[in-house]
């Protein structure tokens, strides 16, 4: 019973620093949920549409204007502009009005009509990779397209059927199926590892912030002599109204993305909340152990910003752990937002069973626990320590 | 001699004076000197070692072959021939290559019906299958693209024993009566990370200005008596003196720090530099002007030295995205292209980009270049505009002690 109010007094402290320090609020809950609006709103199209692409047609014919026709007609590419030489093209590129062109050059029908195989070319820039790479495959289905038409035209004018042309130019064709992600939507690919990212961010941060502030504004005696001396009791008090806050936010952040933006999640539902939990925890672990290791408010907070940024690129949606060097793929167990991502991407978009991602789950699991090697040196900290700034 | 002229001779002296103070302060500050010098000497080396592989290999793919055929043997053979694609394991059934997915040990299931033999044979059109596990965009188009191509190469082949040619190159003519080619101009690795590198490293430029420029004016004020800003002194008592010998110390250490992150670092790492140094060197000094009188202005909202690093850390992200390197710029909500106009990144990370990597000369990126000329004076008047609210706030100070 003691125990408990002493924890209900702890928090109730906790609560007054949060709500008289604007800070708390902005970080809590103004930034991630900003941040949230902010990649979902982005990334609205799912896929980037109509890029603008442009044509230097020097060739004039109806067949050149067909394939223009055609690449105007996909989804992602929008014929913008016509431009008499390939280096007015490119300076178009190199002033950001188009990002590729095609280039059909003088006499392409004609060598195609006599046999003597003309090339048309695609220029694409991969500077900028998701519009590079949806261009290029453009342009790919374009040019085999064309390739088919001078095929399809020559058997029915010797009397195949269709399905005798179609069965002659594509014998083997792929039949693709995209699992859980149907629509290869880039809003539910990358917006589900960005916004946990930045909301683990601000748990590194604001848990650093708060157990600093603590020895900053000389009150972590006061701190340590209300929960009667007990470190583990001290630090769940403290931290319980950010955990409810956070977890707040968190289950927000999955209702507004599974629930209303429709993202796939075959998981279920347990499984977000279990996930949704996990990642708090861990990540107030994770901020606890780095002002633990370094009782310094600047210089924990700098490692917790640091290590939040770099997790963005180790945590592998972007480019996979497995593309990188042995090292890095090891270092990047000691990173939450990997074990979440991972843990989000086999159970949650995936659907399997946490089983299969039970080293990822137990990796969370000593996030957690971390403090536990940090308390006493925590204690220590706040009981002897004194600001300097 | 006018008193104009002393005023401008009194003022460089103050500001002189003021440059040398900020330095010695960022130099005794250990939480500024590691975002002035340690972030962005270690920071650009560590994200190349993390994308120095540019391209994903060999990604695993799990093969369910119910045809057990020549031709279904010859489909497999060239996939794992090819760069992108390691046939790791091969399932008997489909559970079994699900169960594969499921522990991520392949990225993709290509599954060859148990009629693909019979329907070749037949010239009768048949499907292979293929399944990718959408977790990771890159092993996506890597297990796809692949089957693509080898379904085209086979493809071929076999049109080529159907048709009865009589020489090689009628046989070409047959399967490519128009000849295409993609060029990747500018980058023609395609690698990840001479895409995503050379925003970030100018991105870096920024955050760890604002950052360092937040620490130091949160240190200056804490050290102060009335948690102002400026101190009451004789040589802090004009605005200009201020900003400018404030922001002459951050440029100077920004000259050099500024030449590491666009000049170095991209040789060091073979990223593509086709920017010619005076267009560069034109295009950089507006942008760290710009990055310096921006980083000024936050720093007065700051009022404990910490604070700024919640403030600025988060908006890396965006700030990456918005500059429309990730996501095409083209396809950027209005909304969010209005809220980018307000951060000197977006334009130096979008005219840097076009400039080093695509060689865009300066008179390509002319609109990029006016955009932070206007940022860098907008700023500029922004931050003197905040300084002298703070010098009068800090005399206000000072006259209620003397009362």
């Amino acid at each position: 019973m003691n125990t408990l109010r002493t924890i209900y007094q702890l928090a109730l402290r906790e609560c007054d620093v949060i709500r008289r320090i604007p800070i708390y609020g902005f970080c809590m809950v103004v930034f991630p949920l900003l941040t949230m609006f902010f990649f979902t709103s982005l990334m609205q199209e799912g896929q980037p549409l109509e890029m603008p692409v442009g044509v230097v047609d020097l060739d004039n014919s109806s067949t050149s204007r067909n394939i223009i026709r055609k690449l105007d007609a996909f989804q992602t590419s929008h014929v913008v502009a016509r431009y008499p030489t390939v280096n007015a093209a490119r300076e178009a590129i190199q002033q950001n009005k188009i990002y590729a062109f095609l280039y059909i050059p003088k006499g392409t029908t004609d060598d195609l009509l006599s046999s003597r195989q003309p090339k048309i070319s695609f220029y694409y820039s991969m500077t900028t990779m998701v519009s590079g790479a949806l261009l290029y495959r453009d342009l790919k289905t374009i040019s085999v397209l064309a390739t088919a038409g001078v095929g399809q035209a020559t058997m029915r004018a010797r009397g195949a059927t269709d399905r005798q042309v179609k069965a002659f130019l594509q014998p083997i064709t792929i039949d693709l199926h995209l699992l859980s992600n149907t629509a290869t939507d880039y809003n539910a690919y990358l917006s589900t590892m960005m916004v946990p990212g930045v909301m683990m961010l601000f748990i590194f941060l604001i848990t650093a912030y708060a157990l600093g502030t603590e020895l900053k504004f000389n009150r972590s005696k006061e701190w340590i002599q209300l929960s009667g001396n007990r470190i583990y009791l001290a630090l769940f008090g403290k931290l319980l109204p950010h955990t409810l806050i956070f977890l707040g936010i968190a289950f927000f952040y999955s209702w507004y993305v599974f629930g209303v933006m429709g993202f796939p999640h075959p998981g279920g539902v347990w499984k977000i909340v279990l996930l949704n939990i996990m990642m708090v925890f861990a990540a107030q672990g994770f901020g606890i152990f780095a002002f633990g290791l370094m009782p310094s408010l600047r210089m924990s907070m700098s490692i917790c910003s640091l290590w939040a940024v770099l997790s963005f690129s180790m945590a592998g949606s972007a480019f996979p752990v497995m593309g990188m060097d042995g090292p890095l793929q090891a270092l990047s167990w000691l990173f939450p937002l990997r074990h979440y991502y991972m843990v989000y991407q086999i159970t949650i978009l995936n659907g399997f069973p946490l089983l299969d991602a039970w080293w990822h789950g137990a990796a969370l699991c000593a996030f957690i626990l971390l403090p536990i090697l940090v308390a006493r040196k925590l204690k220590n900290a706040m009981l002897t320590y004194e600001y300097i700034p | 001699m006018s008193t104009f002229l002393k005023n401008i001779i009194e003022g460089t002296r103050d500001a002189c004076l003021i440059w040398r103070d900020e330095m010695r302060q960022v130099i005794k500050d250990e939480g500024v000197l590691i975002f002035f010098i340690l972030v962005p000497l270690v920071y650009p080396l560590l994200y190349s070692w993390i994308y120095n592989n540019e391209v994903v290999h060999e990604v695993p793919v799990v093969v369910v072959d119910d045809s057990h055929s020549h031709f279904s043997r010859q489909f497999i053979r060239m996939c794992d021939a090819s760069p992108d694609v390691r046939i790791a394991y091969y399932a008997s059934d489909m559970d079994e290559a699900k169960m594969l997915i499921a522990r991520q040990q392949v990225r993709a299931i290509y599954r060859i019906p148990s009629d693909f033999h019979e329907r070749l044979n037949r010239n009768e059109q048949t499907a292979v299958a293929v399944y990718c596990d959408m977790s990771l965009m890159l092993t996506y188009k890597a297990a796809y693209q692949t089957a693509v191509m080898v379904s085209q190469e086979m493809n071929s082949q076999i049109q080529i024993s159907l048709s009865g040619h009589y020489t090689a190159r009628e046989e070409e003519l047959l399967v490519h009566p128009l000849e295409y080619e993609a060029v990747p101009i500018f980058s023609p690795g395609g690698g990840y990370g001479s895409f995503i590198l050379p925003g970030v490293l100018v991105l870096i430029l920024q955050q760890t200005l604002v950052l360092g420029i937040g620490l130091s004016a949160g240190t200056a004020r804490e050290n102060n008596r009335y948690k102002d800003l400026v101190p009451v002194q004789k040589h802090y008592h004009g605005t200009f003196r201020i900003v400018l010998g404030k922001s002459l110390c951050y440029f100077m250490i920004y000259i050099f720090m500024g030449t590491w992150l666009t000049v170095v670092v991209p040789r060091l790492f073979h990223f593509p530099c086709l920017a010619q140094w005076p267009d560069l060197l034109a295009l950089m000094l507006p942008y760290v002007l710009a990055c310096i009188f921006f980083g000024i202005t936050v720093s007065c909202i700051v009022r404990y030295r910490e604070n700024v690093m919640l403030l600025m850390v988060f908006v890396s992200l965006p700030l990456l995205f918005l500059s429309g390197i990730s996501w095409p710029q083209n396809n950027i909500p209005g909304f969010w292209q209005g809220v980018s106009l307000l951060f000197p990144s977006t334009f130096g990370i979008r005219a840097y980009v076009r400039m080093n990597s695509m060689g865009a000369t300066l008179g390509d990126v002319l609109f990029e270049y006016r955009v932070l000329w206007i940022q860098m004076l907008v700023y500029f008047v922004i931050a003197c505009l905040v300084y002298r609210y703070q010098i009068l706030q800090a005399c206000r100070h000072a006259s209620k002690e003397a009362e």
